[in-house]
Parts: structure tokens; C-alpha cells; sequence
């Protein structure tokens, strides 16, 4: 487990906020957002990311997808989230990036209903719950079954016990930001359904500020130094679904790989 | 208070009118039956919180301002909410002094639970009607507080109904009685001066009375054999007797019919005063603890924390033939229980494997005898002849060698491990976590987290089936209760279908122990629904969660898939 600095990172998000908050979304007046019992921003609740980030989380034009369903397979044209669009990859990171390009259609952790990690799990294109307690935070997410704890009640972060696919999280408020700092992850999960990727020193330090009662502007710093040459950040708003009844539905995705890693393996091969 | 007793014709359908002279008889409300796991601490409780007298001819029941309240020692199967009887209703002259009184009990911890409305408050004042709120007893028994000067002490039973109107006219029928208004608001039918109200039951069928909180309603007769053939000539369905019961204190008889919308109601005969009932050996619960719940800052009861099933580890679901009278195991026997879990083979895992030989369960092992308490035996109750189909099918379509993942079972396929958390070996953890509106329970293996809201919102469309279904909870005072339809039917326990329906609830027994109880009601395959329990202990200190990531490392599905492979390439050589 590589030790990190603390408060190191949350310096640097901070940063990039500061740098890269001047055009285009508005963060909310503190009057038009609801608030907690100690007065942080509330945001339990039912959140979607829209857009085409899950299939790239750069800039991208429309293309074909990877079987015959016509139109309804192919990929959507999309504004990247990547704030200057450019993925700071060192050399050699770059050509895994592309390697995983060439090898999305069996290689992407999605396919094989892997759990997303952090930060693809945020804009994947399923709704994901938020529970604010006054101790945790969770986030359930819509794929997978992933969902991660933010501790809020540890004095100082603590080194994850073991890398995992969701890594560990822990948050503070920075004013009516909620800002969670997450490491720990196994570097085995993607971005996007593009190839990007990061290694198991990946350190992502998350922002989410209210951009009103409906939105959440979320701000995502990547750090690792495996992969990357400088910190790089992801940024979109997330949406809150409206809908009385918005639920996040039990989706369990498994069975629906097991032919995909297991077809070989039956006693009629389907692969 | 006094209360004249009034005698009720049984007024007869039309039809037996026909057919047979009408024959006067007489029925009298008699008593509530309420289920409570120990009679004595009922009568307490309703003496001291409810302003009852203990009745003086029996240690089981109380007079409540002139109607009877008797209590059923044996453990209930769950809140009288969504059965078809509701609540009972008692009515007190100065409601927000006495709300006031039990709020202040409660806070002592005496097992007083307030409901509270969705801005907090427990007392409601609806003008032309009376003020009212809601409390639960310690049981399960749902009771409405009202002020209703005009009939203090006991006020009303209320029904939930498919059809109110004809469950309030099936009951006048078979009892008498007088239709009235309640405040010109509320239909109703006015036994003596006890009201019978129905309300409409908001979705499909209320489950049955047998056994809930309030298990049934009894009326009085001068002549039962005279009652129970009028009845019979009624086309009413007897459940039991008419019959002497076993352990009656006297001679009278007593005969169990079945109402409107499932619910029981017993008819007796002039002197009938109860049975004898010896406490279940299987019920093992405090009933009333010195203990309070904390708080979440939103104002609900505060589970959050993690917890771990360890203690509850090698409490069998059943309970063995050969501790039939056995209350509690020793500690010694309950070491031992845990030894034998622990060490003997389970799955050819090696001790170092497991939290126990680890050193990781810190917990003392539970000396509960059996994971089932309902039925009381502890035995899982017979299976319908569906029920046997189904679970002759099952077997028949195992195979010894898995021809594809969908032979396997949804725990080695890492998709759901089972309905019902029975702790095992390692990875027993729960972590609640609370904001307003919502509880999330993560349970540690295969990383599943289910999002009950709590706030009132129907369940999802029956078309969207799914492995875990879709919980709804509600607070009955300081127990969560999780009511779980839905199911895709695929991760079966214990043999259960898609027409199953769950109810969790969830009890903080003290600082570091929360009951678990969960009912399984399954009419496709079980004559009856049955309830089991265990009890998750509180560890903050030392457990945490870690990621179960299994499917994503699920090397033992591709080795036993390959495994079956090269067997049968070794057969057909």
C-alpha cells in the first residue's frame, strides 16, 4: 500500500476548481439548495449523469458498434468530459490506453459486469442513490451492484485494508462541498468502454457541489503517476431524477456475462 | 367505567331465513385476543401505560374500560398492521396530557412505541372528529389514542377491509348490532358502545389475523351448539371446534370461524375464561428492555453501525427433534455448538479460513436453540402438495456434473447468496447506514447493498421481478419493519417460489444487539407462514466491511465448470 501525504490531494482539487470554474456551470446560491440537519448540503437522493461519457470519456465522434443491431448498436457522437479533453497519458500508458481500444468488446470490465470503480461508476448511464447519515455516506449504484461508504466520521483518512474495485472513500465538507478523497483501487478498471484506464495507484479526490435544488456540478482530479504525467480532471454535472417513484432497480448483470466468460466452458460450447 | 352489556340478535341471510325458522340468539362482544410473548409482562404493560385493571379472575387478560383484552403467550408473527384487523382504539379524556405521559415513558425505554407522523409529531386533531395518534405495544399490537368524549376506555376495533362496507354488513349480520355513523364521518357498526370500523385495505389481500399481534376478535353466545348451527346453515367456515379447549380453566366451549378478509374470530359460550398456555420453550426474548433507542438527527430510531451475525453462527434454521424442551442452550452447549460449526468440515474449508479459529468473531456464541419460533415446534411447517411438486422438481433437475453456470446455485454463481443472511463461517458483516427516508443494508458477502425507503411509497409494478425483490419499510415505533414482494422466484430458501412475500423486522434489543426476525409467507408452498430469528451484535470497533468482490474473481465457477469438462472427457473414454 503506498502511503500518501494527507491533504496533499485536497490541496490540488482545490485547485483545479479554483482554475476551472469560470465559464459555462453555475454552482448554486446557498439559498436555492436543501440542507442537512447541521446545515451541509442534503444530498440524498436519486442521480443520473447524462451524456456519452461511459463510451468515451473524450471527445468522440459517432462510429459503428461492435454487432449487427444497426443503428440501435452504435455509438452516439459526445463532448468529452475531460476538462482540456487531453488525457495527460505517459508513453507507454498510451499504447495500453489503445490496446484496451482494440480489445473493448471482451477486455472492458463493464462486459463482464465487473464492478465500475471510481469515477465511471458516477456517469455510467444508470441512475445511483445517494444516502447522506449523519456518520457515512453510501452511494448505490445502478450496475453491478457496486455501491462504496464515504466515511465521514474518521479524524484522518485511513489507508485502505486492500485494494478493490471501489476502492475506500473518505469525505469532508470544503463549504457546501462534499469532497471525498478515494484510493485503494486494484487497477483493473476502465473509465469508459474506450480504454482508459489507471493503474492501482490511482488517487481520484471527488467534488460535488450543489449547482441548485437538481444538480450536482461533479468535479473528479485523477492522480497516477503509473500512468499519467500530471493530474487531470473529469467534470459534468449529475441530474436529479425527478420522478416520484425514481428508484434504483436491482440489477444484477451477472448471469448476463457468464456465456461471454463461461460459453467455452459449458457442456454445449457457445464460444 | 361501566358498560352495559347489550345482547345482539344474530340476524340470518335471506336464504336461511328460507330455508329455517330464524332462531333468536345472542352474541356479546367477549375479548381482543392479543399475541404477546409473555402474558404476564402484558398485563402489566397494558395495566401501567394503557390505564387497563388486570381481571380478577384470570392472570392473562384485562378489562380496558369495560371490554377484554387477553394475551397470548407465544410469540407473535408480527405487527396487527396489514392483517385484517388493524388496531384496537382506546379513548382518553385529556389525549394530549396522556401522549405527553408516554412520550416521556418512552424515553425511559419501557417498551412504549410512539408512531410518528411525517412532520415528527405523534397526535393529530382532526376538527369534528377527535384528536388521535398511534402506539404500538411491545408486541406488535397496533392502538389508536383518540379523545372521544363520548365513549371513553375502550373505543373501537378497526378493520381493513377489501370491501368495508360488506365486511361492516357480514359482521352486523352474523352479530347484530346497530350501523352507525362515527361523528357522521367514519361507517361503522356500534356493538353495545364498542365501535367496529373497517377502513379499505390499500392493497390486495389483508394477510391473516392467526397468530399476529391481534389474533382474533371473540363474541359470546348463551348457546353455542344453537350459534354454531345457525352459523353452519350461514355457509361460515369453522376453523376450529366448537370444542372444549385444551388447558380451558372451565368447561365452556370455544369455536374458531373465519371472518372477511382472513380474519379469525372466536365464538364462546357463557363461562368461557381462557386456557392455560405454558410459555413456548422456543421463545427466548426480553420482552421489555431498560433500553432506548438512539436517534438519528432526523428523529427515527439510529441502527447504523456494522454488525455481524457471528454470535448467531450454527443456530440451526430447525430445531432439532432432541432439544423438543429445551428453552436455552448452556453456554458450555453453545461453545460446543459453535466448536462443532467451526471445525468440522464444512465444504472442505481449512480452519485458518474462518473469522472463528481467525480470532476475528468476538462475539459470545448465542445459546438460542433454533433459528425458527413459529411455528412454536420450530420446525418449518408442512409443504403444500404444490410445494412438494416444486421441490421434487428441483431435485430432480440437479445434475451431478454442471453443464453450465445456471446448475449452479446463485451463491456459487455470485449472484445472490440466499434470502435470509443465515451466518456462516466468515463475512458475516452488516453495515446500516441512515439518511431520512431510507436505510441501507450492506451485507458484506457479494457485496449487496438493498435501499429500503421507509418513506410510505407503493411497491414497484409486479412485472419487475427481481433475485432480492423490493423491500418497503415502515417504523412501527422503534422496530423497523421491511416488507420484501417482488421476488423472480430463482434464489429459493428453503424451497420458497416467486409468490413469496417477506416481512423483516428489525429490533435494537440493547446497545450492541439488533433481532432479526423474518416471516415467510409462501402459500404456493407452505400450509402456513413461518418466522425464525436471530440476533446480529453490534462490532464497530474492530469489523469493517471489505469489498466482496465474487464474481469478478469467481475462479471456482471456471474450475468447476472445467472440471465437470474433463470429467465426462474421462467417462467417455
Amino acid at each position: 500500500m503506498t502511503t500518501r501525504p494527507n491533504g496533499l490531494p485536497m490541496v490540488v482539487g482545490a485547485l483545479c476548481v479554483g482554475l476551472l470554474l469560470a465559464p459555462g456551470m453555475a454552482v448554486a446560491q446557498n439559498a436555492d439548495i436543501a440542507r442537512d440537519w447541521d446545515g451541509h448540503p442534503d444530498l440524498n437522493g436519486v442521480w443520473q449523469a447524462i451524456g456519452t461519457a461511459n463510451w468515451d470519456i473524450q471527445d468522440h465522434p459517432a462510429s459503428a458498434g461492435p454487432v449487427d443491431t444497426g443503428a440501435i448498436g452504435s455509438i452516439p457522437p459526445g463532448q468529452g468530459v475531460v476538462v482540456g479533453n487531453e488525457i495527460p497519458y505517459r508513453p507507454e500508458a498510451l499504447a495500453q490506453k489503445q490496446q484496451n481500444f482494440e480489445n473493448r468488446w471482451t477486455d472492458d470490465p463493464e462486459i463482464k459486469c465487473f464492478m465500475p470503480g471510481v469515477p465511471r461508476a458516477t456517469y455510467m448511464p444508470y441512475p445511483f442513490r445517494i444516502i447522506q447519515g449523519d456518520k457515512k455516506i453510501m452511494m448505490i449504484y445502478g450496475f453491478a451492484e457496486a455501491n462504496r461508504t464515504v466515511h465521514m466520521d474518521k479524524e484522518n483518512p485511513e489507508p485502505a485494508p486492500i485494494d478493490t474495485w471501489m476502492g475506500r472513500s473518505h469525505g469532508e465538507w470544503d463549504g457546501d462541498t462534499l469532497v471525498i478523497d478515494a484510493a485503494g483501487f486494484n487497477g483493473q478498471s476502465w473509465f469508459d468502454r474506450a480504454g482508459n484506464y489507471a493503474s492501482y495507484n490511482l488517487h481520484v479526490t471527488e467534488r460535488y457541489t450543489p449547482m441548485g435544488p437538481n444538480a450536482i456540478l461533479y468535479e473528479a482530479t485523477i492522480e497516477d503517476d503509473t500512468v499519467f504525467t500530471e493530474p487531470w480532471t473529469i467534470r459534468l454535472p449529475l441530474y436529479r431524477r425527478l420522478e416520484e417513484n425514481a428508484q434504483v432497480l436491482e440489477y444484477k448483470c451477472v448471469e448476463f456475462s457468464e456465456d461471454l466468460i463461461y460459453g467455452h466452458l459449458r457442456k454445449e460450447p457457445t464460444r | 367505567m361501566n358498560r352495559t352489556r347489550i345482547r345482539h340478535t344474530l340476524v340470518m341471510a335471506t336464504a336461511s331465513l328460507i330455508a329455517t325458522p330464524a332462531t333468536a340468539l345472542a352474541a356479546d362482544y367477549h375479548h381482543v385476543h392479543v399475541t404477546a410473548s409473555n402474558a404476564t409482562e402484558a398485563v402489566k404493560w397494558y395495566s401501567q401505560y394503557m390505564d387497563c385493571l388486570p381481571l380478577a379472575d384470570r392472570d392473562d387478560g384485562v378489562e380496558c374500560g369495560g371490554a377484554q383484552v387477553v394475551f397470548d403467550s407465544r410469540p407473535s408473527l408480527g405487527t396487527s398492521q396489514r392483517t385484517g384487523i388493524d388496531h384496537i382504539s382506546f379513548s382518553y379524556a385529556d389525549l394530549t396530557a396522556k401522549m405527553a405521559d408516554l412520550e416521556a415513558v418512552g424515553v425511559r425505554g419501557s417498551g412504549v412505541r410512539l408512531q410518528r407522523f411525517e412532520d415528527g409529531s405523534t397526535l393529530r386533531d382532526v376538527p369534528g372528529l377527535f384528536k388521535y395518534g398511534f402506539v404500538f405495544d411491545p408486541w406488535g399490537t397496533r392502538i389508536e389514542m383518540v379523545e372521544d368524549a363520548d365513549t371513553l376506555g375502550f373505543h373501537h376495533i378497526h378493520l381493513s377491509a377489501t370491501d368495508p362496507a360488506a365486511t361492516l354488513g357480514w359482521y352486523q349480520q352474523m352479530f347484530g348490532g346497530e350501523s352507525a355513523r362515527l361523528r357522521d364521518r367514519l361507517d361503522g357498526v356500534l356493538l353495545g358502545d364498542i365501535w367496529l370500523l373497517a377502513m379499505r385495505h390499500e392493497a390486495g389481500t389483508p394477510a391473516s389475523t392467526a397468530g399476529r399481534a391481534i389474533d382474533h376478535i371473540a363474541f359470546s353466545v348463551d348457546n353455542l351448539d344453537d350459534a354454531a348451527a345457525e352459523m353452519r346453515r350461514n355457509g361460515v367456515e369453522f376453523l376450529e371446534g366448537p370444542a372444549v379447549p385444551e388447558g380451558g380453566r372451565t368447561s365452556a366451549r370455544l369455536a374458531v370461524i373465519a371472518g372477511p378478509d382472513n380474519v379469525s374470530l372466536a365464538v364462546v359460550e357463557a363461562g368461557f375464561a381462557g386456557v392455560v398456555t405454558e410459555l413456548s420453550a422456543a421463545d427466548i426474548t426480553t420482552d421489555l428492555q431498560p433500553y432506548t433507542v438512539p436517534r438519528t438527527p432526523w428523529g427515527t430510531p439510529d441502527f447504523q453501525g456494522v454488525w455481524t451475525g457471528d454470535a448467531a453462527h450454527g443456530i440451526p434454521l430447525e430445531r432439532p427433534r432432541d432439544l423438543a424442551d429445551v428453552a436455552v442452550l448452556t453456554p458450555e452447549q453453545a461453545a460446543a455448538r459453535r466448536e462443532r460449526g467451526t471445525l468440522g468440515s464444512i465444504w472442505g474449508y481449512e480452519s485458518e479460513w474462518r473469522d472463528t479459529t481467525l480470532g476475528y468473531v468476538k462475539s459470545a456464541p448465542s445459546r438460542q436453540v433454533a433459528m425458527v419460533i413459529d411455528p412454536p415446534d420450530g420446525r418449518i411447517p408442512p409443504m403444500t402438495p404444490r410445494g412438494q411438486e416444486l421441490r421434487a422438481a428441483a431435485r430432480a433437475a440437479r445434475r451431478p456434473l454442471a453443464e453450465g453456470p445456471e446448475d449452479l446455485s446463485s451463491w456459487v454463481r455470485c449472484i445472490t447468496r440466499s434470502l435470509v443472511q443465515t451466518p456462516g463461517v466468515y463475512n458475516n458483516g452488516l453495515q446500516i447506514v441512515q439518511g431520512p427516508g431510507h436505510v441501507a443494508m450492506q451485507v458484506e458477502m457479494l457485496h449487496e447493498t438493498r435501499v429500503i425507503p421507509t418513506d410510505p411509497r407503493p411497491h414497484l409494478g409486479s412485472d419487475i421481478s427481481s433475485w432480492r425483490g423490493d423491500a418497503r419499510g415502515h417504523w412501527e415505533g422503534d422496530i423497523l419493519v421491511v416488507d420484501i414482494t417482488n421476488f423472480n422466484g430463482r434464489a429459493p430458501f428453503q424451497g420458497s417460489s416467486d409468490t413469496l412475500t417477506m416481512t423483516e423486522r428489525y429490533t435494537r434489543t440493547g446497545p450492541d444487539t439488533l433481532e432479526y426476525q423474518f416471516t415467510i409467507d409462501d402459500p404456493t408452498v407452505w400450509t402456513r407462514p413461518w418466522t425464525g430469528k436471530f440476533t446480529y451484535v453490534k462490532d464497530d470497533t474492530q469489523y469493517e466491511l471489505v469489498e466482496y468482490a465474487c464474481h469478478e474473481g469467481n475462479y471456482g465457477m471456471t474450475n468447476i465448470l472445467s472440471g465437470a469438462r474433463s470429467r465426462e472427457a474421462e467417462e467417455s473414454r
